[in-house]
């Protein structure tokens, strides 16, 4: 029998009773729907983790200053400043012996409001210095931008540049360029605008898009070094709030960042520090990768274990139905591996057919669940259908049909043509 | 009337199918000698269990012989493998039974295209072979008919024509009137004198004596022993 007519033979034996057809199906339906949402969710979650990770730079170890908890401050009890968090002896101690770092930018959160209008936004100011750019990765919006320059620390002009974000928020639809933002009570004109394509975060906190940059020695200038009045007569000090080290090479990313917290250890008194190694999340994500998808696997096999014993039970229940059908191709003619490939072509489409359905009902589930998690408001799952996943999804269901049929499909060929013939 | 060959289609030389039974072997055909020529209309009598469907299936490599030698157009054929006995069923044997075994999920037309499919045929090829069988039998314009939507005596028609569909020498009928009322039997054995008299080799098993003065050649078994009268 050649393949259109085998098809054709198939089709019209599975259409000869639909509903138990497509009931049989449901086993292997339900397990591909399952396999098929939860990657695209785990996929979605995996490239929203690697995004982040890799927006912080893989090439990055970033350190942020930490307020220790209350009471384990050693503090003066003549100043009520309390100091933590990456000192200007820690900058300076790190530019001159770590070899391997080819960037070092300071950040300071500048801890002063900016308003619009009348109204304090949630903009975080920060001061940095020329390199910001290229550690956060974050790019020029507008030809007429340009980043701080080692240069711009002239407080009688001064400069900044504005996130994306934080230039809508400002100025709305009007271009932002020149025009002046008021950080503290100092006003500051807008040279430029950056956006971080990977909508990035500042050391892990504060929205790259959502930040306005100044120089490092403006707000030194102003500002004298950042303190912040707690109230009761308490004040905090902070010389840098982040401090972004950039490898030379990603190689040199482990052995520079034991090194670093080598020294902190010894260095600092408490722990008034982190240490973030974007490589290092990078790959425990592509660890818990594996374990996801072990897990997954896993549950796919049960899942199809168990529809794959739903089709073979129907197909078994098919045969016994259909045993004088068999002794009459037989007597026609059909040879042993005619019966045995339309049995388990028939179970291959019917694992199949399970498989495509499942793959629809996966991704429809996906997205539901997609919805149903963004309907507080608040930023859900995100669910990545991947082309793999799908053509993996129906392999297995064939593959499933294959192993659950061939049991079915060669007892029904291996009937004796006049016992099929007589069988009642 | 086509010019019929007369060397012999059909030669078994002590051909006995046995059973065991209780530990004792009882014969379901004593050995049996027998030729029948090619286009010649053999039919098996006698009563029931006497051994006649055995000999049928047989004939229709259905079983396999215990002893014995059965040569099919010169060739020994009880030999012979799955796939081999496969192919003489589908190219050399037409089969027809009393309960026409029509397969109720396809149409008629499908039924009969059935054994060309095994014959690996062309789908279109098929097609039109099938509709002019159906049409030769009076079936034309039901192409598109279940079997379930047939009488009777259409259903043994289309089994007919599922026979004929490889254009086989040799057509093997299983009490092929037993479930027809008399008057659509004996238009079925029309049909079946009109074969042999195309060239065909009809061999019937029956239990109707009447059906005897169509046949050339006549067997009758009893209790496992063939006689040819």
């Amino acid at each position: 029998m050649n393949v259109i007519e085998l098809g054709i033979t198939v089709y019209a034996s599975l259409t000869r009773h639909l509903v138990r057809s497509l009931l049989a199906t449901l086993g292997i339906v339900l397990g591909i729907a399952a396999v098929v949402a939860m990657l695209a969710i785990g996929e979605g979650g995996r490239r929203e983790a690697l995004r982040q990770i890799e927006s912080q730079g893989v090439d990055n170890i970033i350190l942020r200053s930490v307020k220790p908890a209350e009471g384990n401050t050693p503090q003066s009890s003549r100043s009520f400043t309390q100091r933590y968090g990456i000192t200007q002896r820690d900058l300076d101690h790190i530019q001159t012996v770590f070899e391997n770092v080819r960037l070092l930018v300071p950040v300071m959160d500048v801890r002063r409001e900016i308003y619009e209008g009348q109204q304090s936004t949630d903009i975080e100011a920060v001061a940095t210095t020329p390199d910001f750019l290229e550690v956060t990765r974050c790019q020029l919006v507008d030809r007429r931008s340009r980043f701080l320059k080692s240069t711009d620390g002239d407080i009688l002009d001064p400069v900044c540049v504005a996130g994306v974000k934080a230039a809508r928020r400002l100025f709305g639809p009007l271009d932002p360029i020149g025009k002046t933002v008021v950080i503290g009570n100092v006003s500051f004109r807008v040279i430029g605008l950056m956006e971080s394509p990977g909508k990035g975060r500042l050391g892990g906190q504060f929205d790259l898009n959502n930040i306005v940059c100044m120089p490092l020695n403006t707000a030194a200038s102003l500002w004298g070094g950042i303190t912040l009045r707690m109230g009761r007569g308490m004040a905090e000090k902070v010389d840098y709030d982040f401090l972004y080290l950039a490898a030379k090479d990603i190689s040199a990313i482990p052995g520079t960042s034991g090194r670093l917290r080598s020294y902190l250890k010894s260095v600092h008194t408490q722990v008034d520090y982190d240490v973030q190694v974007p490589y290092e999340l990078l790959q425990s994500a592509r660890k818990t990768q594996r374990i996801f998808m072990i897990v997954m696997t896993s549950i796919a096999a049960i899942s199809l274990l168990v529809g794959g014993i739903g089709i073979m039970n129907i197909m078994l229940a098919n045969i016994f139905e259909r045993t004088r059908e068999i002794g009459v191709r037989r007597a026609l003619g059909a040879r042993k591996r005619d019966i045995l490939l339309q049995f388990l072509t028939e179970s291959v489409l019917l694992t199949s057919i399970g498989g495509g359905l499942g793959v629809g009902v996966g991704i429809a589930t996906a997205a539901v669940a997609e919805t149903v998690s963004r309907l507080g408001g608040e930023v859900g799952l995100k669910a990545a259908v991947t082309s793999e996943s799908l053509i993996v999804a129906l392999a297995v269901s064939v593959i499933t049909g294959i192993t659950f049929g061939t049991h079915p499909a060669w007892k029904a060929a291996q009937l004796d043509p006049l016992t099929a013939l007589r069988h009642e | 009337m086509p010019v019929q060959r007369r060397d012999p289609l059909i030669e078994l030389c002590g051909l006995s199918k046995t059973y065991e039974a209780g530990g004792a072997q009882i014969y379901a055909l004593r050995p049996t000698d027998l030729t029948v020529m090619r286009g010649a209309f053999l039919t098996v009598m006698g009563p029931s269990g006497s051994g006649k469907s055995t000999l049928l299936n047989l004939f229709g490599l259905l079983m396999r012989p215990t002893s014995g030698v059965y040569r099919l157009e010169g060739r020994s054929v009880s030999g012979l493998n799955d796939d081999a006995t496969s192919a003489v069923r589908c190219r050399t044997i037409g089969m027809v039974f009393q309960s026409f075994n029509l397969l109720s999920h396809l149409t008629i037309l499908e039924n009969v295209c059935v054994p060309m499919q095994y014959a690996r045929l062309h789908r279109s090829q098929m097609r039109k072979r099938a509709k002019e069988l159906l049409d030769r039998f009076g079936l034309e314009g039901r192409y598109g008919s279940r079997p379930s939507q047939l009488s009777g005596g259409q259903c043994q028609r289309v089994a007919i024509a599922r026979a004929l569909a490889n254009d086989p020498p040799m057509i093997l009928a299983d009490e092929p009137t037993g479930n027809l009322d008399e008057k659509t039997g004996l238009e079925v054995l029309e049909i079946f004198q009109e074969l042999h008299r195309a060239g065909k080799t009809i061999i019937m098993v029956t239990h109707n004596p009447a059906y005897r003065k169509y046949a050339t050649q006549t067997l009758f078994i009893h209790d496992g022993s063939a006689t040819e009268k």
